[in-house]
């Protein structure tokens, strides 16, 4: 196979390989499909036809696997639109491992196409739009290549260098055109009246029923952001560093915590406990970097409502269901969620409605506990009964003994014992639940709760990342109500990600969010309501005074009509610019290497003078040198152009030369 | 003696044409020694189908160059001397009576010739110079209402006297711009004169020299320098030297249109004596100063050798600052 061909076929399949990933950045293909491809566009870059001999034996798997997805529709567990995208990339991966010909060709660029409108009834994000012009330029190349291809009669060898010049500027124009349409022209948008759902690259943190100790906490470099909320009263600071409460577990059997709680009814809005004066709102964003059905607010919730699921098909109003130890779920799934929720500042919580079960349970301890942790309590609290104050010292001690690490490798059958006695090292859960167990131990109620701990201002609210998972502890306190006291040394409760990293993220979410809004969101409406805010006139007392648009419409297009002349001229410049002769570049060389080797042209000297010069001072340059020059005037004037590798084979002699001089 | 050579005349190559070309000068540099260079000047304005203005001081070669020209071109010859009485009828001829007829008839003078010598170009009056002006220009002379043909190949060599300016009639610029080549002798170098000296016999006279080729072929030689290809880029390269003498501070008129094709003629034949058929900026570069420099009229209004001079300096000054195409 020709060079060209590798490269045509090379283009081909890493455009399909763009398509595919225009699907599966929305996180929603299942994670076999993602392999399966991922195994078939290795396997073809790497030239591994396999299904070459057997094109149709190898397509009765398609049908076998057609049948898997439709009975995982059938069954519920997948959705129609996302297992139609996902046979569509194993089409396109049976095609790219089958013989390569012109008509597979048309077959890998169709099942792309199919693959990119799919990515956009499973996404519209900013990543989506990359692997968009990513798959229309690489399939555009293969196209044209392969048109070149065609031409050229066989046997000849197909220019690809001088092609694909053309071939890429014309579709950098194209694309530029493309995206200025898409941009400056008004559109329907999918749901004129809603937004978009928003879903990203996938889960990456969830709350599970349970929590289990042990285990690496890599959770806590995550620096994805999970959650975003504006708060009113909006605090204003710059670090919130607040405790955003999920679930909270009051069953600990030794290796994991659960909750005894039993769902109970689903409602549009729950309330869970009365609300005061000084009640936080929230307007909270749940990403899909979330990927659980928790809601999750500041402590202490007193309210949830208004919840939003967003999928692929759009966004509609879920119920809540509110389950045990205060947990609030989202009925409807979703990519992501978006809700309201009010509540109490840290402290103020009086009224926890608990069943006598769950405040039963709130002294419980495991079967088989250790007597060294009421000893290790007994002998720290130092017979200080008083919930809150004993919690505290237990807490101070834990911070000042223990210390935090998220290095802890192996389960181990008694992973309190092993953090207080033999590791004494250990990350949130760990302090935690040493925390909690040693309350107990004494006779005070505590419960572990986890959620987020963090809070970092961006723009007009606050985000929390999937860093910021953490788990604390609630000691129940005599009219009071739960006490947040929190174990973990306080340098490591919020997300430790790299900076960089953490910047580089939150420099993406922005991108993306911002791509959201005034791409993806920019509907129609939104274009006509902002071209009339631009062209009606200031409101004000003398509105009727002119019927001109305000001077700042003038300004913009002013600037405007800068700007597209300014491109223009830059443009006519560069276009017209003449471009340098292909002997030029051989003339360059020349000047390069002797250059190099201290040999300098004078101002104004062109290489024909210099080597009429270089013969009388420096007769051994000669013999390299006046070929080679009289070759480049003949390619160069002479309209002799110069054959491939011919100026490499002139150029040597020169260069061997230069080196004998160098080394002596 | 090296035998004419006829190849040209039946299938033209560069080959054969720089053959010629190298055997004229060979010529030319036995009785001119030590002007080498000069020598294929002259060989490449001839070739190029121009005419020749040889200005230098008595005595350094400047006749015997041009009848060495002619002869190794195998061209008729003659030497006017030009004086301030010289009239035009004394270069062009005249009407002669014959009574017997009752007719006239034209009496050719000496501008009927291949190679003409006009010394001391300058001595002569205004009405002089402009009827060999006419021949130069178009190869015709115009007597009382009717034209005749001069000679083809017909070339001039001039000389004048850049010094001895007293009672002379500077040629006007439209003369000047007539000829393709402006050349200095200038005094031989020492060693060359002493050599003069001593091999005074033994220098062959140019009466001696044999013709190399003759107008035939010559002409043809002409015709295959005319039609050497000449790249885009050089050809622009040309005009924009002719523009940069044009826009130069210290040059009141710069180089005319007739004067951009002179260079582009010259570098033709130039290319050449390099054994090439296709021009090159270095080509263009080689015949610069003796095509340009007497064309120039320069702001410092100064005369002669002097003005000579500093033209020829602008206008290397200008071929260092004008990119050339590479």
């Amino acid at each position: 196979m020709s060079g060209a061909s590798r490269l045509r076929l090379m283009l081909r399949d890493l455009g399909a390989g763009a398509a595919f990933a225009s699907m599966a950045v929305s996180g929603q293909l299942p994670a076999w499909t993602l392999l399966l491809f991922g195994l078939a566009l290795g396997s073809a870059l790497m030239g591994w036809r396999i299904f070459a001999q057997r094109t149709k034996a190898t397509a009765a798997l398609l049908l076998g696997v057609a049948g898997v997805l439709a009975f995982s529709v059938y069954a519920g567990s997948t959705d129609l639109v996302v297992a139609s995208c996902a046979f569509a990339g194993l089409i396109a991966g049976h095609r790219l491992l089958s013989t390569p010909e012109p008509r597979t060709d048309g077959q890998v660029q169709l099942a792309g196409l199919l693959m990119v409108a799919g990515g956009a009834a499973l996404s519209g994000e900013l990543a989506f739009a990359l692997c968009l012009v990513a798959f229309c330029v690489l399939a555009s190349l293969s196209m044209g290549l392969s048109v070149v291809e065609g031409a050229v009669p066989p046997g000849e060898p197909v220019p690809v260098r001088a092609v694909m010049r053309p071939l890429g500027l014309g579709i950098f124009f194209a694309v530029c055109g493309a995206a200025a349409f898409f941009l400056l022209f008004p559109r329907l948008n999918w749901n004129m009246a809603a937004r978009r759902s928003a879903p990203g690259l996938g889960a990456t943190t969830g709350l599970a029923d349970t929590v289990r100790l042990g285990g690496e906490g890599t959770l806590k470099s995550n620096p994805r952001v999970v959650l975003r909320a504006q708060l009113t009263p909006d605090p204003l600071q710059e670090r919130l560093d607040a405790y955003w409460l999920a679930r909270t577990y009051d069953t600990f059997d030794g290796q994991e915590w659960t909750s005894i709680g039993q769902p109970k009814r689903s409602r549009q809005r729950v309330t869970l406990r009365h609300g005061g004066e000084q009640s936080i709102h929230q307007r909270i964003e749940l990403l899909p970097a979330y990927g659980a059905t928790t809601l999750v607010a500041l402590e202490t919730p007193t309210r949830l409502g208004n919840a939003l699921a967003h999928s692929a098909t759009g966004s509609q109003r879920t119920s809540l269901t509110e389950m045990g130890g205060g947990e609030v779920r989202f009925q409807t799934p979703g990519i992501a969620y978006s809700y309201e929720a009010t509540s109490l500042p840290p402290g103020a919580d009086t009224t926890t409605p608990m069943s006598e079960a769950e405040r039963g349970q709130l002294l419980a301890l495991p079967d088989r506990l250790d007597p060294r942790v009421a000893a290790l309590a007994q002998r720290v609290l130092e017979g200080e009964k008083e919930p809150v104050a004993a919690a505290r010292k237990l807490a101070a001690f834990l911070q000042r003994e223990y210390s935090y690490t998220l290095e802890l490798s192996g389960d181990v059958e008694e992973p309190l014992v092993d953090f207080l006695f033999v590791r004494k090292a250990g990350h949130c859960e760990h302090f935690a639940t040493a925390l909690t167990l040693l309350l107990r131990t004494q006779g005070i109620s505590a419960r572990l709760a986890s959620g987020f701990f963090g809070g970092e201002r961006v723009e007009e609210g606050y985000v929390v990342r999937a860093g910021d998972a953490h788990a604390w502890t609630h000691v129940l306190t005599p009219g009071r109500g739960f006490v947040t006291v929190d174990a973990t040394p306080p340098a490591n409760r919020a997300s430790q990600s790299l900076a960089v990293l953490e910047f580089l993220t939150g420099l993406y979410e922005a991108l993306e969010t911002r791509w959201r809004s005034t791409v993806v969101d920019f509907s129609l409406r939104d274009q006509m309501q902002m071209a009339q805010s631009l062209v009606r006139p200031p409101r004000g007392p003398r509105r009727d005074s002119t019927r001109l648009p305000p001077a700042r419409v003038w300004g913009l297009a002013i600037a405007a009509g800068l700007v597209t002349y300014s491109v223009w001229q830059l443009f006519s410049r560069r276009l017209s610019a003449p471009k340098p002769h292909q002997a030029t570049h051989l003339a360059d060389a020349v000047e390069h290497l002797l250059g190099e080797a201290g040999v300098r042209m004078r101002e104004g000297e062109a290489l024909e003078e210099f080597t009429s010069r270089l013969t009388r001072e420096q007769p051994t340059l000669a013999a390299p040198l006046v070929p080679l020059t009289r070759r480049y005037l003949e390619a160069r004037f002479g309209q002799r152009p110069l054959q491939p590798g011919e100026a490499e084979r002139l150029l040597s002699p020169l260069r061997r030369v230069l080196q004998t001089r160098r080394a002596s | 003696m090296n035998p004419p050579v006829r190849a040209l005349v039946a299938a033209p190559t560069v080959d054969a044409a720089r053959q010629i070309m190298e055997r004229i000068a060979a010529h030319l540099s036995r009785v001119v020694q030590g002007k080498e260079a000069q020598a294929r000047l002259t060989v490449t304005s001839v070739v190029a189908g121009g005419h020749v203005l040889l200005e230098d001081v008595p005595g350094v070669g400047k006749t015997t160059l041009a009848e060495a020209l002619a002869r190794a071109c195998g061209l008729s010859f003659s030497r006017i001397q030009f004086t301030a009485d010289l009239m035009p009828t004394d270069i062009l001829g005249s009407q002669v009576f014959h009574a017997a007829s009752a007719t006239f008839t034209f009496r050719q003078g000496p501008l009927f010739r291949q190679l003409v010598l006009a010394d001391e170009l300058n001595r002569a009056p205004p009405r002089t110079q402009s009827a060999l002006l006419e021949g130069m220009a178009h190869g015709q002379v115009s007597l009382d209402g009717a034209t005749w043909p001069l000679p083809a190949p017909f070339t001039v060599v001039a000389t004048q006297n850049p010094v001895d300016l007293t009672g002379t009639y500077p040629l006007p610029d439209s003369q000047l711009d007539r000829f393709l080549m402006r050349l200095s002798l200038g005094h031989p170098a020492p060693d060359v004169e002493a050599r003069l000296l001593t091999t005074r016999g033994r220098t062959p006279p140019v009466e001696a020299l044999e013709a190399v080729t003759g107008p035939e072929e010559l002409l043809s030689l002409r015709a295959f320098a005319a039609e050497l290809r000449m790249d885009d880029a050089v050809a622009e390269y040309i005009v924009r030297l002719a523009q940069a003498t044009r826009e130069h501070g210290d040059i009141e008129r710069g180089a005319s249109t007739r004067a951009v094709l002179a260079v582009g003629g010259a570098a033709r034949a130039q290319a050449l004596w390099e054994g090439r058929d296709f021009v090159t900026p270095g080509d263009v570069r080689a015949v610069l100063v003796p095509c340009l420099a007497h064309r120039l009229m320069l702001r410092s209004n100064v005369q002669g050798a002097v003005a000579r001079e500093e033209a020829s300096h602008l206008l290397e000054e200008l071929a260092r600052k004008v990119v050339a195409p590479r």
